[in-house]
C-alpha cells in the first residue's frame, strides 16, 4: 500500500531522472532501445537525452527507430569530455531534462545518456537520482578489478553484450561474479540488448522502477 | 511505503521543538540515516531505522538537509540524519608532494577537505579502494596516512 504525504501546495516532484554512462560502445543506446519497449508496455511514459561529443548522433539513431515520438529525444552536445557535462557542470542536461519536463507534463522519467568515457565517469546527483554504469565483455575480464569510480559508485552496475563471451575468450559468469565482489554486493545485472534473444533488460527496468518510480514489481 | 514529497521545515526549528521533544519521549522519533552523498538525491528509496521502507521524491528545486523533518504528526516524526563521514587524513612530506598529492586526488575526483598542511580525503565507497590508488605515493615516503582519520567534522 502506498500512501503519499505532500504538503498542500506543495510543487510536484517531477519525473525520475536517470543516468546511464560506460565506456564508448559498451552498448547504452542499444540498452534504451531495448528498455524503451519495456516501458511502453508498462505505460511508462519516457523521455530520452542523449550527449555526444560535438553530433547528435544518438539522439538522431532514437528518433529515427521509430520506438518513441522523436519530439522526446533531445541531445545534447557536450563539445568537451563528456564526464564535464554530467557531472561538474551538469547544467546543459539539466536545461534539457527541464525542457523536456515542461514540454511532457505526464512524464514518469527521463533517461539521460553521457556520451562514451573512461571508467572514473561519473553522475551528479544533481542531475540524476540514480544511475547505471554499462560496460561490456568484450572489453576484457578484468575490468570489474579496475575498480573505476563508474563501476564503484553507480547504483546499478549493467556488464551487457552477454553473448560476445565466447568470441572474445571470457567467461561471462567469472566477470559477473567479480563485479559482485568489488561492488560488495551493490547491484550487478548481466544482459543483452541486441540480436533475436534479449536477456537482462526486464530485469533493469525492474531495478528503475523499484528505485525511483517506487512501482511494486515481482521481486 | 510511504512517500514523502517535501520537506516539512528543520528539526531543530522552534516551532517544532515541542512536539519533537513529546514524541521522542515517547520512542516516536523514527531516523532516515543517509550518507553525504545520498543528500544530492531528490529521489531515493530505503529504510528507516525502525525498518520502515519509505521513498523520497521531491521537486528539483527542493535538497535533503541533516536534520529535515520528512514526517511530523500526533504519533510520529522522521527525521534525516547524515551518516558520520569517513575521511583518509594526509599529510605531503613537502611543497613538491603537496602539489603531487593534489594534483593526483583532483585527477581521480576525490571530494577532499585541507586541514592546515593536510589532505582530508572523503571514503566515499571503500577505504581499501582510496589506499590502493595511493599506495604509489604512501610506498615512495612522500605521503603519510595519519591515524585520526575518523575525527573530522
Ligand atoms: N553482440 C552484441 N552487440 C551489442 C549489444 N549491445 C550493443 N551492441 C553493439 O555494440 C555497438 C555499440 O552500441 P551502442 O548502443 O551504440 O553503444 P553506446 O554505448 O551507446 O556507444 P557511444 O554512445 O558511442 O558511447 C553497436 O554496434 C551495437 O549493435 C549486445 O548485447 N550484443
Ligand atoms: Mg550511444
Amino acid at each position: 500500500m502506498t500512501r503519499i504525504s505532500e504538503m498542500p501546495d506543495s510543487p510536484a516532484p517531477g519525473p525520475a531522472r536517470v543516468g546511464i554512462g560506460g565506456p564508448v560502445g559498451s552498448g547504452k543506446t542499444a540498452l534504451i532501445e531495448a528498455l524503451i519497449p519495456i516501458f511502453v508496455e508498462r505505460g511508462v511514459e519516457l523521455a530520452v537525452v542523449t550527449n555526444d561529443l560535438v553530433t547528435k548522433e544518438d539522439a538522431r539513431r532514437l528518433q529515427a527507430g521509430g520506438l518513441i515520438d522523436p519530439r522526446r529525444v533531445v541531445a545534447v552536445e557536450a563539445g568537451a569530455c563528456p564526464h564535464t557535462v554530467i557531472r561538474e557542470d551538469p547544467t546543459l542536461n539539466i536545461a534539457a531534462a527541464d525542457d523536456l519536463e515542461a514540454r511532457f507534463p505526464g512524464l514518469d522519467l527521463i533517461l539521460i545518456e553521457s556520451g562514451g568515457d573512461n571508467l572514473a565517469s561519473t553522475f551528479s546527483l544533481d542531475l540524476v537520482d540514480w544511475w547505471m554504469f554499462v560496460i561490456d565483455v568484450g572489453q576484457g575480464d578484468d575490468i570489474p578489478r579496475k575498480r573505476g569510480p563508474g563501476i564503484m559508485l553507480c547504483d546499478l552496475l549493467v556488464v551487457n553484450k552477454l553473448d560476445l563471451a565466447p568470441h572474445v575468450f571470457v567467461d561471462a559468469q567469472a566477470i559477473l561474479a567479480e563485479a559482485r565482489e568489488v561492488r560488495a554486493g551493490t547491484p550487478v545485472i548481466g544482459c543483452r540488448c541486441k540480436g533475436a534473444q534479449i536477456e537482462g533488460v526486464a530485469e533493469i527496468a525492474d531495478a528503475i522502477m523499484r528505485a525511483v518510480l517506487f512501482r511494486q514489481v515481482a521481486a | 511505503m510511504d512517500i514523502y514529497t517535501s520537506i516539512l521545515g528543520a528539526a531543530d526549528a522552534a516551532e517544532h521543538h515541542d512536539r519533537l521533544h513529546h514524541l521522542a519521549h515517547h520512542h516516536a522519533v523514527d531516523v532516515l540515516r543517509l550518507s553525504r552523498a545520498d543528500l544530492a538525491r531528490r529521489r531515493l528509496r530505503t529504510r528507516t531505522e525502525a525498518g520502515l521502507e519509505v521513498a523520497i521524491a521531491l521537486p528539483r528545486e527542493q535538497k535533503l538537509f541533516e536534520g529535515a523533518l520528512l514526517a511530523l504528526t500526533e504519533d510520529r516524526a522522521l527525521v534525516v540524519r547524515v551518516e558520520t563521514e569517513h575521511w583518509l587524513r594526509l599529510a605531503p612530506r613537502d611543497t613538491a608532494a603537496a602539489l603531487r598529492l593534489g594534483y593526483f586526488c583532483g585527477n581521480l575526483h576525490w571530494r577532499v577537505r585541507f586541514e592546515q598542511a593536510h589532505v582530508l580525503v572523503a571514503v566515499e565507497t571503500d577505504a581499501r579502494v582510496y589506499l590502493e590508488r595511493l599506495e604509489g605515493l604512501l610506498a615512495e615516503g612522500v605521503v603519510t596516512l595519519l591515524p585520526d582519520a575518523g575525527a573530522a567534522k
